[in-house]
């Protein structure tokens, strides 16, 4: 059970479909970061943008990128949409936290069961195969999607933060993330930052359902589920760190992966509650470091 | 044995020292002038003392009590009142039922003493309404009871937020800006009542700026200054000292 | 007239829940989705008791409220320990995650749910004694839930939420409060449960899903939160509706998201236009 092959399988299958875990992880974190809210309508947007690159790929019969597109517009359109009209309208009425909670959940459900009613709960995928290429590498089967997921996720991630750390707007999400006020003082709208950071986030959605529709099925509930992932991986990284959700979200998909060789699979659903628990119980700051691996990795 | 001792007490926030070596003591029955610029660490030192900051190194005594370790509701069964710089009167409340949020032990805290021990708890309640009727009277707002703090005037809110704290029956008081922004009567009132408090055995510790208070009430007073005690002593040394001058004002007046 | 009763006794068991849900969210300001399944812990740990171990019906019945409320704990505690936030994460958590872990336990019936549970009542009257037993409980759970929010424990209540670092600087332990009364309105869902599960008979993990909690969770909002009628009549108006729409006869796979669509659309209606609901006051600032 333990033989070295077979844990580098597991090993690597881990990381590459940590791909769109991490790419969900860093669009929760983004806007929890900037706007300092639990975005729960995540889940709805990528049940929208899946079910929209859906129609467009398998339905349809549009090209790939025609299909992609559509699903990017919409998930950019619908958290535009939802910022704008939702979290800004209870916002400027200074409605309670519990408010702005209420609606992003709610939100989330409503969506999930727009999409049940639209899609019914047969599992959909976005190609018709989701078999691709297979090369063996020192015994261990490496997949093309396995390298495309990898050079997406991590061609983005980096854009991100060279996004974040070097241009204006990247650093107006900062101020804002740090002091909304004090930013507002200095003349960046706070309104636009949130609203920039909510469109970031929609364009890693759209690319993480994308990848995971085209390895895996999705359902109209699944989102949510997902969408605890992200969450927990936020938790774990440390609020207010776009790098530590990411990290975290690798190493939860590790977790997850290995978790097969100890425990029944009856109980593998289960996994992903456990482990928020935990989270919760004892890391709820986000995972500490060692203080010498924290100076490697400082810099956020 | 003095009522507070705050001993090589230490506080940091990230790379910001807002406290450092604090060494003070709190007497009974005296009323002490806590002085100096904004952002000196008068407030950050309530907060330590109330509990809502832990130190980073240090103690802080009541009695022969250490307090670093306990909850701020902790201590403040243990006698330690204060008041805020913003008012902070629950403005849902009424004047009387904020009053009644006041004391040590509240009567109706746990949810079920109320069905055990219905008669014990309507005692205390019923006590606890005097107390705050009498308090009220005291201050000379006795009309005041079921009105809204946000209907009455700055001066009568400050004085309902002192009010509140001599519901604590404690024998520690932290007085944060009592007088600013008071005027008139409720300035007289609150005087008298500062100067009975202490008078009755408390131990009164005051952040001002207003000189004339602290000359009036406090016997000592202590001055600090980006975090750390520069001088302590009594009010007229303190007055008169060109480093207090040189530190408050830039300079000599 | 059994239909008729079968409604009633549902407008009663999400009177108590209603009700109860308001407690923790309306009046303690604790967000949870995870009511349901402490709705769904009454009613299994009651129909186990009773029908594995023997106990007697209204025994069983204070067993598996006592048990929601114990296990209320198990996830108030933790999560508030580190902030109101975290307790709407850990409740999702729970609330999707238990079902998870009921699906499994063999003991408990698996996916295939829990059958044969004892009826309360036996006989030609059965649903009518039932129907008054749980409305006298839910009127009797209303009075106490107003009762405990009216007067001193709800003063305490009400400066907490004004602003919870006066509270705790004046002598109040506000996790207390917070523990308290999500256990007390846990634990009465654990009772809205067992007496759910002594009359319909048979359980299953699907009862107690995510659209239930949407479901409660628009009667409290379209009700009032924080008033005392509000859930009352949100439970009367949301046990109804849905039954009005039983009667255009739709297919089950379509019925369920449209009723999911119903609730939570109500409440973002009422979110936006209303937040106070049809029976509360002007929302506080």
């Amino acid at each position: 059970m333990f033989d070295l092959p077979i844990l580098l399988q597991i090993g690597w299958t881990a990381v590459a479909t940590s791909a769109y875990y991490v790419l969900f992880a860093i669009a929760f974190a983004l806007t929890l970061k900037v706007a300092q809210v639990w975005n729960f309508v995540q889940a709805g947007v990528m049940g929208l943008a899946f079910y929209a690159m859906w129609l467009a790929m398998i339905r349809w019969q549009w090209p790939h990128a025609a299909g992609f597109a559509l699903g990017l517009a919409v998930a950019v359109v619908v958290s535009a949409a939802v910022e704008a009209w939702g979290f800004r309208v209870l916002r400027q009425r200074n409605s309670s936290s519990l408010m702005l909670f209420i609606f992003a959940i709610v939100l989330a459900e409503f969506i999930s069961y727009l999409l049940t009613l639209a899609f019914g709960t047969e599992p959909e995928t976005l190609t018709k195969s989701i078999v691709s290429e297979v090369h063996l590498v020192g015994g261990v089967a490496i997949t093309n999607w396995d390298l495309r997921a990898l050079a997406i996720t991590i061609a983005m991630s980096l854009a991100l933060f060279a996004y974040l750390r070097f241009t204006r707007n990247g650093q107006f999400l900062y101020a804002v993330a740090d002091n909304g006020p004090l930013a507002e003082l200095y003349g960046i709208s706070a309104n636009r930052a949130y609203l920039l950071a909510m469109v970031i986030s929609a364009v890693f959605v759209a690319a993480g359902v994308y990848l995971y529709g085209t390895r895996a099925s999705m359902i109209p509930t699944q989102p949510l589920e997902l969408m605890l992932f992200a969450v927990i991986a936020t938790i774990l990284g440390g609020i207010g760190s776009i790098h530590g959700a990411a990290l975290a979200a690798v190493f939860l998909s590790l977790l997850q992966s290995a978790s097969i060789l100890v425990i029944p699979s009856a109980w593998q659903g289960s996994l992903t509650y456990f482990v928020l628990f935990i989270v919760i119980l004892f890391f709820p700051t986000g995972f500490r470091f060692p203080a010498w691996l924290r100076r490697v990795t400082r810099g956020r | 044995m003095s009522a507070v001792r705050v001993v090589d007490v230490h506080k940091h926030f990230g790379g910001i020292v807002v406290a450092e070596n604090i060494n003070l003591e709190l007497h009974a029955g005296e009323i002490l002038g806590l002085i100096g610029p904004n952002g000196a660490g008068k407030t950050t030192l309530f907060n330590l003392i109330s509990g809502i900051h832990a130190p980073d190194h240090g103690e802080i005594w009541l009695g022969d009590q250490a307090l670093s370790k306990l909850p701020v509701y902790r201590r403040a069964r243990l006698g330690v009142a204060r008041t805020w710089q913003h008012i902070r009167l629950f403005p849902t409340l009424s004047v009387i039922d904020n009053l009644l949020m006041g004391p040590r032990d509240y009567p109706g805290e746990a949810l079920f003493s109320g069905i055990f021990r219905l008669g014990a708890r309507r005692a205390a309640a019923a006590a606890a309404r005097e107390r705050a009727m009498a308090i009220l009277a005291r201050i000379g707002l006795p009309d005041s009871a079921d009105k809204l703090p946000g209907e009455l005037p700055f001066g009568q809110q400050k004085l309902i937020g002192l009010a509140r704290t001599l519901m604590n029956d404690g024998n520690v008081l932290l007085l944060d800006e009592p007088m600013a922004g008071v005027e008139g009567q409720a300035y007289e009132t609150m005087q008298q009542v500062v100067r009975d408090e202490a008078a009755a055995g408390r131990a009164v510790c005051v952040v001002e700026h207003n000189v004339s208070f602290i000359r009036d009430l406090c016997t000592r007073a202590v001055f600090m200054f980006n975090g750390c005690v520069e001088q302590s002593g009594t009010v007229e040394e303190l007055l008169a000292s060109d480093k207090l001058a040189e530190l408050y004002f830039g300079g000599k007046k | 007239m059994e239909y008729i009763l079968s409604v009633l006794i549902l407008i009663g068991i999400y009177t108590i829940l209603a009700s109860s849900f308001n407690l923790i969210i309306g009046f303690g300001g604790l967000i949870s989705v995870a009511h349901p399944i402490f709705f769904a812990l009454g009613a299994y740990a009651s129909g186990l008791a009773n029908l594995h171990f023997g106990v007697p019906i209204p025994a069983a019945i204070m067993l598996g409220s006592l048990f929601a409320a114990l296990m209320s704990v198990a996830l108030s505690l933790p999560s508030l320990r580190v902030s109101g936030d975290y307790l709407l994460i850990a409740s999702i958590g729970f609330q999707l995650g238990f079902l998870e872990v009921i699906k499994n336990i063999e003991f408990a019936g698996g996916a295939g749910g829990l059958s044969n549970i004892a009826s309360m009542y036996a006989g030609p009257y059965r649903s009518l004694a039932f129907a008054i037993t749980i409305l006298v409980i839910a009127a009797l759970v209303v009075a106490l839930v107003h009762w405990l929010t009216h007067g001193d424990y709800g003063r305490a209540i009400q400066a907490m939420r004004d602003d919870e670092e006066c509270f705790t600087s004046l002598g109040r332990n506000p996790m207390a409060i917070k523990i308290t009364i999500f256990a007390f309105g846990s634990g009465l869902a654990g009772l809205a449960g067992a007496l759910y599960a002594h009359y319909f008979q048979y359980l299953t993990p699907e009862q107690f899903g995510i659209v239930q909690s949407s479901l409660i969770l628009t009667m409290v909002v379209v009700g009032g939160m924080g008033t005392t009628i509000g859930p009352v009549v949100g439970a009367l108006l949301l046990t109804a509706l849905p039954q009005a729409i039983t009667f255009l006869n739709l297919p089950s796979s379509v019925m369920a998201p449209l009723q999911g669509m119903l609730y939570t659309s109500l409440v973002l209606v009422f979110l936006f236009t209303r937040p106070a609901g049809l029976f509360g006051k002007p929302v506080r600032q």
